[in-house]
């Protein structure tokens, strides 16, 4: 099973400002890594190869430095980076960058599964994984939150829907967008962590992946950011528990459980 | 004069994302040969404030570090799988390491919590009570486990979380860092229990809030050398935990301080 896993570097505070000019994530002097939801993808790839044989390649398109993010996956036991980066690249959006994926995809050859996480935590569009199933126009499942049957051919998978969740099963090949509760991905171990950092990785240019002029960058780019507003303050709120101790802590720990927290 | 394992040295492990990788393993294996040259205990503390570190056994094994007997203790709390959790204890006791610090630890969304079941008990919930039941019952007589005491935590709830911890088979206490003296510390030597007090050789209290959990703020400025010795005056039968050590300029001051000659 030859498994790609596309991952995303993002900055990782909980405050990033905008620039004024571009509408865009001002992303330098940031402390980044990867997409949150990108680990539970790398996690489920490393789950599949272990369970049924195969590769997992990790693919990343962004700046020189989006290398680090590929570096954390194969930290946790991907068996290839491929990091997708050219100056033409800057300011895709997310059909673009879906095009551009595609065709990493299509050059990498025989990919039997495409993992996504269900979004970035920067641009919160969750369209990319869907757009690289367009592109490729293959089957895909988004808000993956188990997988629960795979073979070399198929794959059946439950989906978080509003309203409960509903099973699918899926002819590869095919892509899925994973949610958290998918899994606990793996904390890296030392030699796993120096080893990746020694790795080497490829690196491939829109001249690799012969891209059109006019469907990377800008110029492929239809989303046009009108305005940016910062959200308004969530505003905090103290909740009195009454009752005994006993009638307390359970309706605490099940308030905690509606929010997902525990 | 007093043993110099009086001292241990807290060393903190590198973090998962730091830049330069090697460059920081390099100083992490020198700061633990020199204490561990010196005589000094070391501790290795896991994941603190949450922060993806490695774990001290991967350290001790990668960098091939020697483990002198009774000189390391590595610090293991809840925030791992259980197969990663059973693996540090069977790797620090193939490696001859029998100190270890149960602690409940600081998590975060990157790392997995112990579930009562994986520990084969009925609980939702694990803290160090569990981690020493686990060790006492897993692997017997093979470690000195300790536990952690908070004097910063309403005095009640914590000294019940203690009597919990000492019942499970703990058999010394580690403080939170101590700043002067805390009535807390007389009641704790009062148990006959050996008790570890932190010092917090750092000047920046602001760092030792985020540590403990609430706003630490004394009303001179705060002298890191000066405490400590204020310290082992009061209670010169207890080992200090020396958290934030400054290698360059307090590390040298330490066999001064052993010699009771700066305690006068």
């Amino acid at each position: 099973m030859n498994i790609v896993v596309c991952v995303k570097q993002v900055p990782l505070v909980g405050e990033v400002s905008i620039d004024p000019d571009t509408k865009r994530l001002r992303r330098e002097g940031v402390e980044s890594g990867m997409n949150p939801f990108d680990l539970y993808a790398v996690e489920e790839g490393l789950r599949i190869r272990e369970r049924i044989g195969g590769r997992v390649t990790v693919m990343s398109m962004g700046p020189g430095s989006a290398e680090k993010t590929i570096r954390e996956a194969l930290a946790m036991g991907a068996d290839h980076g491929i990091l997708l980066s050219d100056p033409a690249f800057a300011g895709s959006d997310t059909w673009a960058t879906s095009y551009i994926l595609t065709k990493a995809i299509r050059r990498f050859g025989q990919v039997d599964l495409v993992l996504c996480g269900k979004q970035a935590v920067d641009g919160d569009t969750a369209q990319v994984g869907p757009g690289i199933a367009a592109h490729l126009d293959w089957p895909h499942v988004a808000c993956v939150f188990e997988a629960v049957n795979c073979d070399n051919s198929r794959i059946l998978v439950k989906r978080m829907q509003e309203t409960g969740h509903s099973e699918v099963e899926l002819q590869l090949p095919a892509l899925l967008t994973v949610v958290k509760d998918l899994n606990q991905p793996r904390v890296p171990t030392l030699k796993r962590c120096r080893a990746a950092r020694a790795a080497q990785l490829e690196i491939w240019s829109s001249r690799e992946l012969a891209t059109t002029e006019g469907g990377i960058g800008l110029a492929g780019s239809p989303t046009r950011v009108v305005t940016t507003a910062p959200p308004p303050p969530r505003s905090g709120r103290t909740v009195c528990l009454a009752g005994t101790a006993q009638e307390s802590a359970r309706a605490l720990l099940q308030e905690l459980r509606m929010r997902s927290m525990i | 004069m007093r043993r110099p394992k009086t001292f241990n040295i807290e060393i903190l492990s590198p973090k998962q994302n730091v830049d330069d990788l090697e460059a920081a393993l390099r100083v992490f294996a020198e700061k633990y040969e020199q204490a561990l040259t010196a005589g000094y205990g070391i501790c290795i503390p896991d994941n603190p404030l949450g922060k993806l570190a490695f774990h001290g056994v991967e350290l001790i094994e990668e960098l091939s570090l020697p483990a002198a007997e009774g000189q390391v203790s590595l610090h293991l709390n809840t925030f791992h799988s259980f197969s990663d959790f059973h693996s540090i204890l069977q790797r620090t006791a193939n490696l001859g390491i029998d100190d270890v610090l149960a602690i409940s630890g600081d998590g975060s969304q990157r790392l997995p919590k112990l579930r009562g079941r994986d520990l084969g008990i009925e609980v939702e919930s694990v803290t160090s009570v569990e981690l020493v039941e686990y060790i006492r019952r897993e692997f017997p007589g093979v470690f000195k486990v300790g536990v952690a005491y908070n004097p910063y935590e309403p005095e009640a709830d914590e000294w019940e979380k203690l009597e919990r911890k000492l019942a499970a088979g703990a058999e010394y206490i580690t403080t939170q860092p101590i700043i002067d003296d805390h009535p807390h510390l007389t009641r704790l030597l009062d148990l006959g229990v050996e008790v570890v007090i932190e010092a917090w050789m750092s000047k920046k209290l602001h760092l030792l809030s985020d540590c403990v959990g609430y706003e630490i703020s004394p009303e001179k400025p705060y002298d890191p050398v000066g405490n400590l010795r204020t310290l082992m005056k009061r209670y010169p039968q207890c080992d200090y935990y020396l958290a934030i050590l400054g290698f360059k300029t307090q590390f040298p001051i330490l066999p001064g301080l052993l010699n009771n000659e700066a305690l006068t």
